[in-house]
């Protein structure tokens, strides 16, 4: 039986700053009234503003940093839950449920573990890195490639440049860095032997892209992550909404569906079927 | 002290804000964010002798005001319910209400006979009204005779109180009302969701893999009312209340036409611990207003003359 996680809670956290980012993204940056320990990257949270204004169900947002008290969002605004957010007003109260989610595995720094990031799929990617440099995890273990259909979805990429792991950008019109998508890039990196062919991979982007990660994991025999996006109602476990379905052979077990929000968002590749 | 205990048929509850079935998980899985003693009583999510994967995705949308699902049921059957939910309700001291669901007769009356026996359940819902199986459009959501025999089916095997969920998606709903009254219901839970859709013109896809969906929240709350009110005048058995409740204020309007408790859904969504607070909501907003007990609200709108 999934139940949320015993230690999300909901409550108010008050808006300490929100700051455009990219074409049509801000950083959005809370207070909780009661803060949290260091979080696991990858984990989330639902946030609604508390004032009523927006849609009536919560939407997720990953972790994207995490320091001092404070807790910092990276969104996109597409539709009217994410524009109530990003018109909040600065000392305004939002309801912040959670955390919520599985976040990334630990995993060991050898082989390299390559993460792959499509816009705003790179929101869970900042303070992954930060924790793998913090536990010890040399550089040259990591490698993020991040791309994006064009420079303006490529949000707050100096930030991951500053992290001080090698940071390659792709972008699918050439505005900037690679030109043509992350995969096409990492299999570039392969060709030319910048990077070793057995590695480890950490995806979160759009669908397609997921989908081509995953593809690519199978056939060269490559243990891979994702952490999926899915329409969720409660992200606590209950609405049965997000699910996402599992294999039959898989470590989810033999239910046809697993709950991307109590289960995920982070799923070994050969544990789901996208 | 504002006493907000209430009756629904045999059960006595220490305030009537109950769980609405599918919004709070099968067992206590939202105990982190609501004790059970907040609860007048728990409801399950539907349970079902076969299992049921469910509908396709996307099962959830939300719109301008409210919230549309088609998640189908999903649920892993009756045998699991038994084995991995019953055990961790011993000793509870809250009532835990176990809704059954069916795609015919013998599903109910199975679902029923395999849980009667089982101490941890306090009464039995029984979920004529899902929209989400067939379209809604199985008979016993919208027929009396049939929900009438099914609610007398089930009668027959269980001796626990039983609740029938009605669907708003009816034209009278007082004559599903006195059917389920006629069938042996100890009260009815009134309402399930509406039937609702979502498209997107662009693109020309429904929002929904199924394409219709059950409506929730805020905006169906003066259909919910009027439902609830309509079964309260057509039947003697208690009616509790529910459809876009979130607030103190909501609730009493329920009771105000009679409902003697109520259930909230889809807010619990919006806020899961919503439910931690709302029965003391209830009593400082009653204190505020120099009521004593809950049970002096309800039916209140039969209690004053109409107006000239």
């Amino acid at each position: 039986m999934a139940a949320p996680p015993p230690d999300a809670t909901s409550q108010l956290a008050q808006v300490a700053s929100i700051v455009p980012c990219g074409s049509d993204g801000v950083l959005l940056r809370v207070i909780p009234r009661t803060p949290f320990g260091p979080l696991n990257a990858g984990r989330f949270f639902m946030l609604r503003r508390a004032d009523g204004v927006g849609p009536l169900i919560p939407r997720p947002f990953s972790i994207f940093k995490q320091e001092g008290d404070s807790i910092e969002f990276l969104i996109k605004v597409i539709g009217p839950g994410t524009q109530a957010l990003a018109g909040a007003a600065i000392d305004s109260d939002l309801t912040l449920i959670g955390p919520l989610g599985n976040g990334w595995p630990e995993i060991a720094p050898e082989p390299v573990n390559i993460m792959l990031a499509g816009g705003i799929g790179s929101a869970p990617f900042y303070e992954l890195i930060q924790s793998k440099l913090a536990k010890g995890a040399a550089p040259e273990s990591l490698l993020m490639i991040y791309g994006a259909a064009t420079r303006g979805f490529l949000y707050d990429l100096e930030a991951f440049e500053q992290l001080g792991v090698r940071v390659l950008s792709t972008t699918d019109d050439g505005s900037h860095g690679f030109h043509g998508n992350v995969l096409q890039c990492l299999e570039a990196e392969w060709a030319a032997g910048r990077v070793s062919e057995s590695a480890q991979l950490m995806a979160c982007g759009p669908e397609p892209m997921l989908k081509a990660v995953g593809r690519l994991a199978e056939e060269r025999k490559l243990k891979a992550w994702l952490s999926l996006e899915s329409y969720m109602g409660c992200g606590v476990g209950i609405c049965n909404g997000c699910v996402v379905a599992t294999r039959p052979d898989g470590e989810l077990g033999s239910w046809p569906n697993a709950k991307c929000c109590v289960e995920g968002p982070v799923f070994a590749n050969e544990a789901v079927r996208l | 002290m504002v006493s907000l205990t209430t009756h629904v048929g045999s059960l006595e509850l220490a305030n009537p804000i109950l769980s609405a079935s599918g919004t709070f998980g099968h067992g206590l899985e939202m105990k982190h964010f609501v004790a059970p003693d907040c609860l007048g009583a728990w409801v399950s999510k539907t349970v079902t002798v076969v299992p049921r994967e469910g509908n396709p995705a996307p099962r959830i949308r939300e719109t301008e005001a409210g919230f549309l699902n088609s998640i189908g049921l999903e649920n892993r059957g009756v045998a699991a319910y038994i084995a991995e939910v019953l055990p961790s309700l011993r000793s509870l001291k809250v009532p835990i209400i176990t809704n059954i669901g069916g795609e015919s007769l013998e599903a109910f009356v199975e679902a029923a006979e395999l849980l009667s026996g089982f101490a941890e359940i306090a009464a039995f819902e029984v979920n004529l009204s899902c929209p989400n199986v067939d379209g809604g459009k199985l008979p016993f959501a919208t027929d009396p005779h049939v929900a009438e025999s099914i609610m007398a089916s089930v009668r027959k095997v269980t001796d626990k109180p039983l609740f029938a969920k009605l669907s708003p998606n009816v034209s009278r709903i007082s004559d599903m009302a006195k059917a389920v009254e006629a069938g042996g219901a100890h009260g009815i839970t009134a309402v399930n969701t509406l039937l609702g859709m979502q498209v997107d013109w662009r693109s020309g896809r429904f929002g929904l893999a199924t394409r219709m969906g059950g409506y929730s929240g805020t905006a169906i709350k003066p259909v919910a009312l009027r439902c609830a009110y309509e079964c309260v005048q057509a039947v003697e058995i208690p009616v509790i209340g529910c459809g876009g409740i979130s607030t103190a204020s909501d609730v009493l309007e329920f009771l105000a036409v009679g409902c003697s408790a109520i259930q909230v859904g889809t807010a619990s969504f919006s806020d899961p611990g919503l439910l931690s607070h709302l029965a003391q909501d209830v009593a400082n907003l009653l204190a505020e207003n120099g009521v004593d007990q809950v049970q002096d609200i309800i039916g209140r709108v039969n209690q004053v003359p109409a107006r000239a």
